[in-house]
Order: C-alpha cells, then structure tokens, then sequence
C-alpha cells in the first residue's frame, strides 16, 4: 500500500476569483466552481497511471496563498471526488495546503471559527516560507488541536532557504507528530503546482534540481530521517514515478533503505490516522471497553462475598472500640483572634496602611468592631468605610462562633 | 569463492502521448505498437541511459556503472527493457533510470517493475509483464476475447518468449 499524499488539482478558483465574487453578489450562490469535463479527464488519467504505478492513496492538493478567507474560498474538492471516476479499493483523500509569507504572520485563517470549514478536508498542510512562518508551523500548528496541521512541505526547489531549519523547532513538530513532506518532482526537475510557480515558491530547470536535492538532503539530515513523507506533487503524467522507483530516489539522500520506504507506507499512514483525530474530542480515537471472559463473573462474585465476609468478621473482632475512637476526634476551630489583634497592631505602627486596607478589607474592618479598645486613630475616610460596614461584620463574627 | 554478482532492472517505458502529455498505458487512437513508429531501440535506451547517469551522477557515477551497465533486451512493442549492472553500483544505475524523462526526444515514464539477482528471475519476471502489458493492450481495444487467439500479439508473444529465454549472462 504505497500512499502520494500531494496529487495537486488544476487552480481553477485563482483565475475566476474576480468573476466568482461578482456571481456570488448576484445570484447568492456560493458554489460557482466546478472543473471542465477535459480537466476532469486529466485528472483521471493521472489517476490511471498512478494506480498503475502502484499507489492506492492519493490525496488531492488544493492550495492557497497567504490566508484562508472563507468568504472567497471555495472548497473544490468535494464537487471534484463526485466527478471522478470510482475505483474501488483506491482511496481519495483532501487537503489543503496554504502557502505562508511575511503577510501570513499575523495569522492565515486556521482559526476557531473557520473549524467547520477546515473538517471539510483530511489533511491540513503548510508551506512555510519565512523564519516567523516556519516557527509558527512547527510550534502553534502541531499543536493537538481541531485545526492541527500534520504535514509540513518546505519550498526544496529555492536556491536557498530563507530561513535555518533550527533544530529545537524540528524537534518540536516532531514529537507532536508533524511529518515533513519532500515532493519527488523537483528531483527531475518538473512542474509543480502553478500557483507554487506563480508566487516564486518553486523553481523549473537543471538550477532547481541541484536546489532540490541540496535541501532534501538537508531536511534529510535535521530530522534523521524520521517522520519524513514523500509525495508526488507533480501536475504532468511525464513527472510521476512509481512507489518503489522513488524509495531508490530517497536512499541517494543519505536515507537507509528502509526509512526510504516507510516515506512512503508507514509514516504517510500514520498521519492520515493521525489527522482524523482533528474531529474527535481531544485528539481521543477510540473508547476503551471491558471485555469479560465467559465464566469470570462467577469467579468475581465468589472473590466479593469471601471479601465482604472478611470485612465483616474483622469489624466484628473491633466491636465497641470504635465509638471511643471517634470520640477523641474533635474538630477543632482554629483560633483566629490572637493574629487578628497582631493585624490590627500593624495597623496602629503603619498609619499610612490605613488607606491600603482595601486589599484584606471585611475580616479586618470586623477585628476592629469586636474590639473597639484598640481602634487606630486614623483618618475620616476610613473611619466613614467601618461604620459603613459595621453592622453585616457584626454578624459574619457570630456565625463564626 | 568471489565472482562478480549483477543486477537485473526489468523496465518497462510508459510513452507520454506529445499532444495531450498523458501516458499511454493501453493502444490510444489505434496505435498498435506505442513506440516502434518511435523507432526505439536497445542502443537508444542506452545512450539516454548514459547521458542520464553522466547529468545526474557525473564522471564519478559513469565510471562506477558504465563497465558493467548493459542494456540485454528491449522489446519495441511492449517498451520492455532489462538492464544489467554490477550489484554494487546498481542505485546509482536505478536512479539514474528513474530520473530519465526522455528517450531519444520520447517522453517517457520509466518503470521498474522488477529487480532480481539472476538472470533466471529477470526472464521470468520479462515473459509475465509482457503478457499482462499485452492484456492491457488487448483490454484498451475491447476486442472479443475469441479473437485473441489470432491475433497479431499471440505470434508476438510466442517470439519473444523465445527471445526473452535465449537471453545469456
């Protein structure tokens, strides 16, 4: 069961996005996109050869730039998974992917009121392309939660990262279970998704192949091969590879064999498991349930009664003792007065304090009333405030004795 | 006692069709044979072979293959291929053949459907790929299941089973 986990759809809201608003303020209707009947046919012979290339789960990319605006977003994935053709025994799933930049650090719309829109996809994915961005991808996003973005998918094919992958950080996604995503396609030097193209977070030719396999080799060696998954990310049929093709790619990275084909078996199930968590409470996947074996409960019965008879025969050997012992149990009342009258000596050395009782206020002001003797002389004000509070202090003090 | 162990790469080339840039998995549009109107060849996939080590491995990684890097058969009616490679070397030679995009100006999706240490399993493994690429073929044309027997893929199917199973070390 070999897993591609990034089958990017054709950008069909980025072109119409203008048109899409005007019909949305004309017609009120919020589903204007669907995908061409030739798009479809693409797609479905994209599909075709991966099957035939050996993979059975194939995860569909939408992808966006900056910020989810669910105004203006439109979730294309699911009219997409009705038009495509049924395969059984192949398994689609939804993602998205949001592309992050320096206008994404104020937030990009993974947001609480945005949870019943993002239960629409499978998958939640970031592209961080900034060191404020990919801070906040490792550290806020893996954080288990109902908007948790499992997969991290780096821009390989760049020149240079503008950022250091800082081990804490990685560390950090790691073990909150975050995978880091490493697209096949830029290792042949082919195209990936146009909006990845459009905003230069992906490059085509011989430069961004060497790019790509300096970072992979990079990102490679920052996590030790771990939680590392590898995925297609290829809009042309010419770009695929087979699953076992790939896993010989990814050894040249420096992976052992089999790290290289857990990329693309183990770890990529574990996070599409992993993901469903995002809509069960608390990340919790199933419920614990006791099961019996048949003729225990006879056993468990037969242990209470010989219990309970024990129980009884020693309560009996202690007889009358007991209502003595309880007897010499008595509560005791702590007795406040002696620190109260030290609270109102301070009172007396501090005069200033006079003016910040505010804080212990009631308790001490109810000090004073039992014991006039020993009242301060102090200024107006507070003489106005205890006489004020005189009389429900009176009998907050009696219901104490 | 130490001899000299191989590998053996069963491929097998999927042709991307240059007007739509799909891949052709069965006959499209009554193609018979997807690559012998290209003209390829053993000596073609080797040279694209080569020029695909020397791009992505350079010197160093020709010199590791090339002595022991051999192209042993190539179908043109089912673009199945085995390769030979010395053992040691053979990652490089596999990745080299998985980063091939085209042979002789041929769009192509290299596929390897079989690796084996002998001779022996890569025959066995070429004579039953080639059987189900030509189900594949037979199924995109939606011929009658009686007609298989006459057709032009049964002679073809006998003929390189015997190529295949001539094949030496």
């Amino acid at each position: 069961m070999f897993f591609d986990l990034n089958v990017p759809v054709p950008n069909i809201l980025q072109s119409s996005t203008g048109k899409a608003k005007q019909q949305n303020v004309q017609s009120g209707a919020t589903d204007v996109t669907t995908f061409s009947a030739a798009q479809i046919n693409a797609l479905d012979a994209r599909i075709d050869l991966l099957i035939h290339l050996g993979y059975t789960v194939l995860a569909f990319t939408q992808t966006i730039h900056k910020r989810l605006d669910t105004r203006f977003h439109v979730n294309v994935l699911n009219p997409l998974l009705t038009q495509l053709k049924k395969r059984p025994g192949i398994l689609y799933l939804k993602r998205l992917n949001i592309v992050l930049d320096e206008d994404s650090e104020k937030g990009f719309g993974l947001i609480n009121a945005n949870v019943n829109f993002c239960n629409g996809y499978d998958l939640l994915s970031l592209t961080p392309t900034t060191q404020a961005t990919f801070s906040l991808a490792c550290l806020t996003h893996t954080q288990p939660s109902q908007l948790t973005t499992h997969i991290i998918s780096l821009p390989l094919t760049l020149p240079r990262l503008n950022f250091y992958l800082k081990h804490t950080l990685i560390r950090t996604a790691l073990r909150n279970g975050a995978v880091f995503e490493i697209d096949y396609v830029g290792s042949i030097g082919g195209e990936f998704a146009s909006i990845l193209h459009d905003t230069g977070y992906a490059e085509l030719g011989p430069g961004a192949k060497r790019n790509w396999w300096a970072s992979a080799r990079e990102l490679v060696r920052v996590t030790k091969s771990r939680n590392i998954i590898v995925s297609s990310g290829a809009v042309k049929d010419a770009d695929l590879r087979a699953a076992k093709d790939v896993a010989n790619l990814i050894t040249l990275l420096g992976m052992t064999q089999d790290a290289a084909h857990n990329t693309l078996t183990k770890t990529p199930k574990g996070v599409t498991l992993r993901a469903q968590t995002r809509k069960t409470y608390r990340a919790v996947m199933s419920e614990p349930k006791m099961i019996i074996p048949d003729g225990s409960m006879e056993l468990l019965r037969a242990f209470v009664a010989q219990t309970t008879m024990d129980k009884e025969a020693m309560e009996e050997d202690r007889g009358d003792q007991q209502p003595e012992e309880l007897s010499q149990t008595v509560p005791t009342v702590p007795d406040e007065s002696k620190k109260r009258v030290r609270e109102d000596t301070n009172a007396e050395t501090a005069p200033v304090a006079g003016a910040g009782q505010k804080g212990p206020g009631p308790e001490k002001v109810a000090v004073k009333g039992q014991a006039p003797g020993q009242q301060p002389v102090t200024t107006g004000p507070t003489r106005k405030k205890r006489k004020k509070n005189n009389k429900p202090l009176e009998s907050s003090v009696g219901s104490e004795h | 006692m130490v001899r000299f162990k191989n590998r053996w790469l069963l491929v097998e080339f999927l042709p991307i069709n240059a007007t739509n840039g799909r891949a052709s998995l069965g006959v499209v549009g009554g193609q018979r044979h997807p690559s012998s109107e290209h003209g390829l060849d053993g000596k073609k996939v080797y040279n694209a072979l080569k020029q695909s080590v020397l791009l992505n491995f350079g010197d160093t990684g020709w010199g590791a293959v090339g002595l022991s890097m051999n192209v042993k058969y190539f179908s043109p009616m089912t673009n199945i291929c085995i390769i030979r490679v010395g053992r040691d070397q053979a990652r490089i030679a596999w990745g080299a053949v998985t980063l091939l995009t085209n042979v002789d100006g041929v769009k192509v999706v290299p596929f390897v459907v079989h690796v084996s240490g002998t001779i022996k399993h890569a025959q066995l493994a070429a004579i039953t790929h080639n059987r189900e690429v030509i189900a594949r073929y037979r199924a995109s044309l939606q011929t009658p299941t009686a007609y298989h027997a006459q057709d032009s893929y049964e002679g073809y199917l006998e003929k390189s089973t015997v190529e295949i199973e001539a094949l030496q070390d």
